[in-house]
């Protein structure tokens, strides 16, 4: 009896890669130019942002949740980033660590609500969504604050443009996030735990996997990858603004689920949700190099995600 | 009683199965098999686990279509694609996974699709009376048809689901196990029924592992070992029909139990427990014991095991691992304790093993932390490891990385065990772990539990099966409301002891 | 009769039936004492600012503003009951209501033609979610994402900018300022929705969100009741759409987003659960008020408006982790 399920998956992390290729194809076809070195860093470096917002909602998916608090912990990390560094470079590592440490609150808030008080993910995170937004207006004066209209410390704003090697700074930091991410849950504790508890938290359970405590680090996780797409974000444009993070949801879920990993959880892995993410990433590129209308690239995004889902995110009943 | 062989049918059967084969994965559960049941008779199928009764009547009434191979209606080939299609024939089953749908209420569960209406729209005035009429009519007085479903106990949930058949009056009826989780009274109100829709002329065809059940009312009984038929009777002698379920004369089935050393130390002790807050449950399980717990369905057996191992944990009890006291509030708490308790529990596809995920995983997953260093597993010698289990229990699979779903239910099994060997756990708790696995893979268990035990583990065991616990334990002790009812050991020690001492006294609960 | 039926237990002492309805009805009847506990509040802080209670002006407008978000919860609460739910509400508000704008004009019977129209396409809106869902055996929460982009797309295709004109016939009908009328409106759902539920197609749907296998091997067309369920959805979804257009008498292809988790709060407050198998329209509809009641109550306790949300998400996570204790409380003591 092969092993079907591990190819099966494998094969899903190729067909989204493949999705990303021919997309690209697709584009140079259509647009000279599209294909060129620049072209395709800048396309990358754009996905990076979805693809870390979709490491965070990766590692809760994996556990059959999800995490709906991204637009705010998003837009919140930008303006709480520019507002403790005001555009300094010596205030930027504090800067960082409290707009981190802002996004693990979030996520360990959500997870409390969710493993302690049993409320449902989608209803949890929804909420901290609400409560982050009413905070982050609220006491910064809905954005109006003298601090509000700093910018990203130059050092943060050169993570982000710096080209090494012809490759933007923060698209190295993206590859070492994948990397990292990837190890982590193919050959460590913690991420045998993750898909345990995805399969059957109950039978994690009896077999002795602390399944609160897993919980509340994935959520944890989440936040902080949220934060930290909003740090680069606001590096990447220099200042925070209003609904900025608000695109990051939906792309995020459909960046984990176009990669082949299970909205009920357990299976699939972070190489996919990159590679999901760069797909939607270079999908929206090319619809702008086609010079397509607002209204078509939406229509035409919803389609083509409905087309990968079909081809190969089938939930396969026995 | 002799054994005599049933007469050539001479009429139609009103139900028949001819060559029917089926597989799942890699199991063959049915081969070519055939079947065939009168109307106006109780037919009992009776067998091993996993010798295809199950699977038969699924097929039978319409769940799963047969790979080849038909059934017949009153000798009309027929197809079915869904049990309620086969409803509409007028084939009314009740299956092992009863299909009461648990947030709506009794009376809806009763009358689904046959709901009091008017102008098209269901009364929901009418619903509970209507249900009350019907439960009456079949002599249930006591089950509130205003209760939610899922807050009805199990007995009173296979009590619906038969009504809910019944009252269609259906040209057959079958019944898989349909007396799983009921008492001697329910049973005696089941087999009630059951003679008056044999009066009506309707077939009844029905799985049962209780003996004296089936000679109770069966009219003839088919024997069905892997996957087939093996012979049909009119009357049959209990050991001669459990030779030919087996393939063996009773005698072999199980190896001779060693006696525990003297000196053994005791591993496990309960002191003051107790799973439902008001009886004493106390006992000692030494090293190199096999400690039985016995008794109907639904007396403590499950928190009892649950709750020595944390999951969730005893509402009252001092727990005592190598002489020294422990709190165990959750599992990994008892997996850590000094000497290590291990639990395989009773559904091992929905609470012991994670089905997709690889052999290896599910191996290793409760001693991962001594396996890693810095949280990073230490690859190599997890493989070593696995191998080397895999080898030690025969387990039969292409590699470590094959999902476990993809395994026979026996090693599925096996890997259950098989993990908690790794952990080196010197208390197993194992409950019903022969449920649902095949006769051979059986007795490659019996033999691994006296080998454990001679290597001086302790195990407590359950088992429904009466003749196990009789043939395999050194002692059993037999639960009722809770409560130890009775400790057999020998030479007190045989299955009629166990099932007497499990229902003195049913009628006065 | 030559046999004495045996009985298979003791009659035990029996609950009434009201305290059985009550234990089933907990989500629908704590909605409404919550809707009620916060009217009453803010009666109390409106009677305080401007002394007087609150007039027809306030009720009226109340109702009117509520509307859509009613509507767009009873769909939701359709698709939720069959453990779905629908992301692309939003989306077919939005494409609903620039329709709405730009076709409602002429005669009475050219409006009720094309408002029909409307209720038809967002339908067919939810038959293309149905079919994906049900065909496609896809998740529903990833289907409806891709979908919402859809019509999110064609709404802003029909209304680029924002424009268009309601006839104030049309307004005056549906959401009227003299009075709160629409409540005869939804008083006329809240039928369709008992109507539903006591139809085979309601009880197929409340089935397949218990326990699909189960409902399949009852009987029960899973496929055909999903796909419905997602039809009737977007159906209330363009109504909703309608009333929005109504209310704000001009259109405006992206004011309809909002309504996707909104009316998710709004369902979850009445007590629906998001699981499948249990709950009901009429507390949805009270969820969709008491949000409704929420905001006027921080405007009136002059809260500062920029931390609505806050106090929104807040009520939310206190409401459900305060409805789930008390439902425990009310079935444990069994």
């Amino acid at each position: 009896m092969k092993a079907l399920s591990l190819s099966a998956d494998a094969l899903r992390i190729v067909a989204a890669y493949g999705a990303a290729v021919l997309l690209f194809v697709i584009g140079a076809w259509v647009h000279p130019g599209f294909g060129s070195f620049n072209s395709i860093t800048s396309i990358l470096l754009i996905a990076s942002f979805v693809g870390l917002v979709a490491a965070g909602q990766c590692f809760v998916v994996l556990i059959g949740g999800i995490d709906l608090s991204v637009p705010w912990v998003v837009n919140a990390a930008a303006i709480l980033l520019v507002t403790s560094s005001l555009g300094q470079d010596a205030r930027a590592p504090y800067a960082i660590a409290v707009t981190l440490g802002m996004g693990a609150l979030a996520g360990l808030a959500n997870a409390i609500g969710i493993v302690w008080f049993g409320v449902p993910a989608v209803v949890m995170t929804l909420a901290m969504n609400g409560i982050i937004e009413g905070l982050a207006l609220g006491l910064s004066g809905g954005m109006t604050c003298a601090a509000c209209a700093s910018y990203a410390p130059p050092v943060i704003a050169a993570a982000v443009h710096d080209v090494w090697l012809g490759i933007p700074a923060a698209l190295w930091l993206w590859l070492v996030v994948i990397a990292v991410v990837s190890f982590v849950l193919s050959l460590t504790r913690f991420g045998r735990a993750t898909y345990a508890i995805g399969n059957n938290g109950r039978a994690a359970y009896l077999a002795g996997v602390n399944v609160n405590r897993t919980t509340i680090l994935l959520y944890a996780l989440s936040g902080m990858f949220s934060a930290l797409a909003g740090i680069l974000l606001v590096g990447f444009g220099g200042q925070a603004s209003l609904g900025m993070g608000a695109p990051y949801l939906f792309q995020s879920i459909a960046a984990v689920v176009i990669g082949g990993v299970s909205i009920l959880g357990g299976r699939g892995n972070y190489l996919g949700a990159a590679a999901g993410a760069v797909s939607l990433t270079t999908l929206v590129s090319v619809l702008l190099a086609l010079n397509m209308p607002d209204y078509g690239r939406s229509i035409i995004y919803g389609v083509v995600i409905l087309a990968l889902l079909l081809l190969y995110g089938r939930e396969q009943r026995e | 009683m002799s054994s005599a062989a049933a007469e050539p049918d001479k009429a139609s059967p009103a139900i028949a199965a001819s060559s029917v084969s089926k597989a799942f994965g890699g199991v063959q559960a049915l081969h070519a098999a055939s079947f065939a049941a009168q109307a106006g008779e109780v037919h009992a199928l009776v067998g091993e686990n996993g010798a295809g009764k199950s699977t038969l009547i699924k097929v039978l009434g319409g769940r799963i279509a047969p790979d080849s191979g038909g059934v017949a209606l009153d000798g009309r080939p027929v197809r079915f694609a869904s049990p309620a299609d086969a409803a509409r024939s007028g084939i009314g089953t009740v299956f092992q996974e009863l299909t009461l749908l648990p947030w709506l209420t009794v009376a809806e569960n009763l009358l689904i699709g046959h709901e009091p209406r008017r102008f098209g729209l269901v009364r929901r005035a009418a619903l509970a009376p209507q249900a009350e009429q019907v439960l009456a009519g079949l002599g249930i007085h006591h089950i509130d048809p205003r209760a939610l479903a899922a807050d009805v106990s199990l007995a009173e949930r296979q009590i619906i689901e038969i009504a809910r058949v019944i009252t269609r009056h259906p040209r057959v009826l079958l019944l898989d196990e349909p007396t799983s989780s009921l008492v001697e009274r329910e049973v005696e109100w089941l087999f009630a029924r059951i003679r008056d829709l044999r009066a009506k002329g309707t077939a009844v065809v029905f799985t049962s592992h209780r003996w004296n059940e089936i000679t109770s009312i069966a009219d003839r009984i088919t024997i069905f070992r892997n996957g087939a038929e093996v012979g049909t009777f009119t009357g049959i002698d209990e050991d001669e029909a459990i030779t030919l379920m087996t393939g063996q004369r009773v005698e072999t089935m199980y190896p001779p139990v060693p006696p525990v050393p003297a000196g053994a130390e005791p591993a496990l002790e309960l002191v003051e427990g107790s799973v439902n807050g008001t009886a004493q449950l106390a006992f000692t399980l030494s090293a190199g014991e096999i400690l039985g717990i016995g008794g109907l369905a639904g007396q403590g057996h499950r928190e009892l095991f649950s709750g020595l191992f944390g999951a969730p944990p005893l509402p009252r009890g001092r727990i005592k691992v190598d002489g020294k006291q422990v709190h165990i509030r959750r599992p990994s708490d008892a997996i850590h304790a000094s000497l290590g308790i291990a639990l395989v529990p009773e559904d091992r596809k929905s609470e012991g093993l994670l089905l997709p995920l690889p052999v290896r995983d599910n191996l290793t997953l409760p001693i991962l932390s001594s396996l890693s260093r810095f949280g990073v597993i230490r690859g190599a010698v997890e493989r070593r490891m696995c191998r080397d289990m895999i080898a030690r229990l025969a387990i039969r699979t292409p590699n470590a990385a094959q999902p476990v779903g993809a395994l026979s239910g026996g090693n599925q099994q096996k890997v259950l065990v098989g993990r908690w060997l790794l952990a080196e756990s010197r208390v197993l708790l194992l409950y019903d772990v022969t449920r649902g696995v095949d006769v051979a893979t059986k007795h490659e268990i019996y033999e691994l539990m006296l080998r454990l035990a001679g290597e001086g583990r302790a195990i407590l065991f359950y088992s429904s099966d009466t003749e196990e616990l009789a043939h395999l334990c050194h002692r059993v002790l037999v639960l009722r409301g809770g409560r130890i009812a009775a400790e057999l050991a020998a030479p007190a020690l045989n299955a009629e002891a166990i099932v007497t001492a499990s229902v003195r006294e049913a009628h006065a609960a | 009769m030559p046999r004495e039926a045996t009985s298979p237990g003791q009659a035990a002492p029996r609950r009434s039936a009201m305290v059985h309805i009550i234990g089933q009805n907990v989500g629908v009847i704590l909605a409404a004492i919550v809707l009620l506990v916060s009217i009453a509040a803010f009666c109390g802080m409106f009677l305080l600012q401007q002394d007087r209670l609150p007039g027809n002006f306030e009720v009226t407008s109340t109702v009117n503003n509520t509307m859509p978000l009613a509507l767009a919860a009873i769909g939701q609460t359709v698709v939720v009951l069959t453990r779905g739910i629908d992301l692309s509400v939003g989306g077919v508000i939005d494409l609903t209501n620039a329709l709405a704008a730009i076709w409602l004009t002429g005669s009475t019977l050219h409006m009720l033609g094309v408002s029909l129209l409307i209720v038809l396409i967002g339908a067919a809106a939810g038959l293309l979610n149905g079919l994906v869902v049900g065909l496609g055996r896809l998740q529903p929460i990833v289907v409806t994402l891709a979908t919402l982009s859809i019509f999110q797309g064609l709404a802003i295709r029909v209304l680029p900018q924002p424009g268009g004109e309601v006839p104030p016939s049309y307004t005056d009908f549906l959401v009227s300022t003299n009075g709160p009328t629409a409540l005869l409106f939804l008083l006329a759902a809240a039928i369709g929705w008992m109507v539903l539920r006591r139809s085979r197609l309601g009880v197929n749907i409340f089935a397949i969100g218990n326990d699909e296998q189960s409902a399949i091997a009852l009987g029960v067309n899973a496929m055909r009741t999903k796909i419905l369920a997602y039809m009737l959805g977007g159906a209330l979804y363009a109504i909703a759409g309608l009333f929005l257009a109504a209310n704000a008498t001009a259109g405006d292809a992206t004011t309809g987003d909002g309504y996707t988790l909104t009316s998710i709060v709004a369902v979850v407050l009445g007590g629906v659960n998001l699981f499948g198998g249990r709950g009901s329209a009429v507390g949805a509809i009270c969820g969709a008020f008491i949000t409704t009641m929420i905001v006027n109550i921080l405007f009136f306790a002059h809260i500062n408006p920029l931390y609505q949300s806050f106090y929104e998400g807040l009520f939310l996570v206190i409401a459900v982790v305060l409805g789930a204790l008390i439902g425990r409380l009310v079935r444990g003591s069994r």
